[in-house]
This record gives C-alpha cells, structure tokens and sequence, in this order.
C-alpha cells in the first residue's frame, strides 16, 4: 500500500513519520514543492530574522533521517492536478504517481494586502525560509518597517526588527492586540510590552493605501494616520492552499472539509494539517481550521491512524504560543472575552490568567512567561471541574492544589 | 577532570521544585526527588529553554515552552518534541550542602 503525501511541510513530515512509525511495511512518497526538507515555521519570524540558533526548532528532522525510515522525500516537486478516479497525482514535469492513499498537506499562503499600493516590492510577507531570509537581509539596512497586522507573525516580526534596531510601526485595524486569541486585558500587556520598547503602535487603525513618499520611502495612508516607512510586512492571515483539492472535486470551505481524522469527501483522501478544516471536539464539533504548531504537529498523526484504520489519539486542549521581546506567552483552550478572566499574577512580568465559564469552569488560560502552569491548566480545562474564582485569583496558593 | 560545586542548602531544597543554577558555562536544574537529589542539564534539547522553570511531577520534568519531557532520574527525553536526551551530573549531600560534580 502506498500512501502519497503532497506537501513536505510540518503536517506532511508528520503524517509521514507517524505512517512508518506504525507501519512498517507503509509505502510512503512526500512531495514538497519547497527546496528544503521539511521544516517548523515558528522560527522564522524569530530566530531566522534574529540570527540566532534555532536549536532543533526548525529543521526538526536531520536530510538523512527521511532515507533511515525509508521515507521517499522528492523536493522541487510540484503536484498540478490529482485524480481521484485513477488514484494518481499528476505533477507539473508530467509523471503520474499512482497512490493508494492521498493526504493533501498544502497548509496556507501568506494573505496579500488587497490595498492600492500593495504591489510595491516593498511590501513583504512572511511564509516560507526564503522569505525570512529576504526580510533580514532587508532588515540589515535598518529601514523604517511598518509591520500591517497585530496578530501573532505581526507582532513577532515588530518585535525582531525592533532588536534589530529598526524603527518599527504597527497598524492593527482592531482596537486591540491579538484580539482573535487573548482576551483584552492580555492585549492590554502585550501591547504595553510593544509601547515599552518604543514600537510605535497603531490601533483601530486600518490601511487604506500604500503610496511612494517624496523622500523615496513609502507612506500609508491609515485611518486617522500617515505613517512613513521604508519597508512594510503584511501579518494579515493566512489563505489555505485548497486550489488542487477544488480541481478535484473534493469539498473545500475555507479549508478542506474533513471529519475528525482527517477524511475529505473522496475516499482514500485525506487532509492533514492547517489545509484542514475538522470538527473539534473542544468546541462541540465546530469545524474548525487552525494555523499552529500543535495541529501540524498532532492532527497529521490521526490521519496516520486513519489510513491505517485505527481509531483517533485522545482529544488535546488548544495551545499554541508566541514569543515576543523576550516574552513567552502561551495560550490553552479559548479564554474567550465574553468569560471571567481570574489572573495570577506574579510580579509584573509573570502572569497565568485562567478564564471561567458562567458555572466557573475553566475554558482557556493564557500564560505570560509561566509555562510551568501549562500542564496545571491544561488538566484543569479538560477536567471541567468547577472552580472558585476568589480562590484562584490567590496566585500564592498552587494550581496544582485546584487539580 | 569534573568539579565538585556546591549548589545550595540541603535545607533550601524543596521536593520537586527545580533550583535552575548556572556553574561555569553550563546550566543545570537541581531537584529533590522522594528517592534522592538529581541534577540533570537544565537545557531543553529541542529549543532553547530553561527546564527548570517548568513543571515537575512524578519525576519528570516538562520544558515550559514546548512540553517535551525528561525523566530527572536519567536524563531521558520522555514525549516529542525532544528526541535527545538531556545530560545527568552527579550530585551529594555533605555537611548540609548540596554539590554537583561539573
């Protein structure tokens, strides 16, 4: 049986892995169309711009590791169509491959501004390896950034180019930070953190235009502001890659539609990873499609088990994170605004606030440089216990003795 | 030829809550099991962090950033994302005092 993966991404890598890790006999074609083998891509608003050393964050796997488990990696390699009648893929050099089971793992592009002016070369998103290597070369000359989207990609590359010595501007058309992932007293922190370290930040401020500036830089016309830049980052969102899923007549909403292992409308296909768009337990079987490391890392691996005909792994509690100035704030479940959010605080600089439902259940946390109470929260979200909001505000008593 | 270095009062430390403490170039997380004192490098092997700010149970040890495990004991990396393991330093208790052979 031979399974073909397109996409040699985090979820590719990972379905590919958990494939042979529980079978050994699996067949096992990933195709990337990137010229790297497949790497994480959290550093690279980070540690690739900063010049700092990844560690194993982003080339988790070592080139030879793919061989040693007999996994066929073909880089370079661009599917253009599939089809599902013939159970083969067709890729752009013309060679059919013939699969027995097919994972669509595409993930996302990054979302282009849709703005006059949004053509100019300086006007940059943040994807792949090569783009974050374009950006810090870009970077080395100290230009004035203008960093469009205070969302998580945003506010990280602001906050590397600001280490960077770069004079750094963000525009959000929110009124607040992070708005679709932390409640608004985190917003509050973070964009203080921002303000603190002299970004220059913009809320409730959306672009209008991109126009040249006399002086050869770039302005943007913003509501209620004009801001000079020689460099701009659009952090707006990604758009899933679903076009090769359409052709083939598999079911696409904003994602591609699959059941909780990843099934698409066609038979013998799959979708794995951000392409994805599954019904999540974690909020009642909403589908759901989800741009983070936890998904990449952990929904590819219950494909796995599909395709093998094994049953799904435990449900997880959301988590994702981000690292910003030296700050890491972690983020479990969905600590909705419309919650009670008790905060924990410890000092000013370390935070865990938890977020109660009306029966005083906890729903989400989110984490300033406390990973330590990760696991404490994340247990006492999936537990649904009910808690008392007076005495969890006592950051003096342990989350562990509320478990 | 390893060194010997006192780390804390044996009094200081508490069961299961790190002591994360830096001897020369290298960092190490110190803690208190039922069964003993174990010193394992403080270092996740996945991503730079310090393990001795994370959460401790049972004899493991979770990196606060990614939630990789490692067994104090051993130094074994016990869930993804780490694969290698961490480094182990010996440790003794004399007069009271807490060392770690670097």
């Amino acid at each position: 049986m031979r399974t073909v993966i397109i996409g040699a991404g985090q979820a590719g890598r990972r379905c590919a892995e958990a494939l042979r890790e529980l079978d050994a006999e699996a067949g096992i074609l990933l195709l990337g169309e990137e010229a790297h083998p497949p790497y994480d891509r959290p550093p690279l608003s980070k540690a690739v711009l900063l010049g700092t050393d990844p560690g194993k964050g982003l080339f988790v796997r070592a080139a030879e590791f793919y061989a040693e488990r007999r996994i066929d990696l073909r880089l370079g390699t661009r599917v253009a169509a599939i089809h599902p009648a013939a159970r083969a893929v067709e890729t752009a050099a013309g060679e059919r491959i013939g699969w027995d089971h097919l994972v669509l793992a595409t993930g996302a592009r990054a979302r282009r501004l849709r703005i006059p002016g949004a053509e100019d070369p300086r006007v940059l998103t943040l994807r792949t390896l090569e783009d974050a290597e374009a950006l810090k070369a870009r970077l080395a000359a100290r230009p004035r950034l203008a960093v469009v989207g205070g969302g998580l990609i945003g506010l990280e590359v602001a906050a590397s180019a600001r280490q960077l010595g770069c004079a750094v501007s963000v525009l959000e058309a929110a009124d607040r930070l992070m708005a679709r992932c932390v409640p608004p007293a985190i917003s509050a922190r973070c964009a203080a953190l921002h303000r603190g370290h002299g970004v220059d930040l913009h809320l409730s401020c959306a672009l209008r235009a991109i126009e040249p500036a006399p002086d050869g830089g770039l302005l943007l016309i913003g509501d209620g502001a004009r801001i000079a830049a020689d460099l701009v980052v659009a952090g707006i969102g990604g758009v899933p890659e679903t076009a090769l899923a359409e052709a083939a007549g598999i079911a696409v909403q904003d994602g591609i539609l699959t059941d909780a292992q990843g099934r698409t409308s066609i038979p013998g296909i799959f979708a794995a990873g951000e392409v994805a768009r599954f019904p999540h337990p974690f909020w009642g079987g909403r589908p759901m499609r989800l741009e983070a490391w936890q998904v990449a890392q952990t929904q590819p691996a219950a494909v796995a088990r599909a395709i093998l005909g094994m049953d799904a792994p435990p449900d997880e509690v959301p988590w994702h994170w981000t690292d910003q100035f030296g700050w890491n704030l972690q983020v479990l479940g969905d600590p909705d605004p419309s919650l009670t959010l008790v905060q924990r605080a410890e000092g000013e600089h370390r935070l865990t606030a938890i977020a109660l439902d009306t029966a005083g259940r906890a729903r989400g946390a989110v984490l300033i440089n406390n990973g330590r109470d990760a696991t404490p929260c994340r247990r006492l979200i999936a537990g649904g216990k009910v808690l008392d909001a007076a005495a969890l505000a006592d950051a003096g008593t342990p989350l562990r003795s509320f478990l | 030829m390893a060194d010997w270095h006192r780390v804390a009062a044996e009094a200081e430390l508490k069961p299961e809550t790190p002591l994360g403490i830096r001897i020369g170039d290298v960092q190490v997380a110190v803690v208190r099991l039922a069964d003993g004192i174990f010193a394992i490098n403080d270092v996740c092997t996945h991503e730079f962090a310090l393990l001795s700010e994370g959460f401790c149970e049972d004899g493991k040890l979770e990196c606060p950033l990614h939630q990789a495990c490692f067994d104090i004991r051993t130094g074994r990396a016990l869930s993804e994302p780490a694969e290698m393991d961490v480094a182990t330093y010996p440790t003794k208790v004399e007069n009271g005092a807490v060392f770690v052979q670097v």
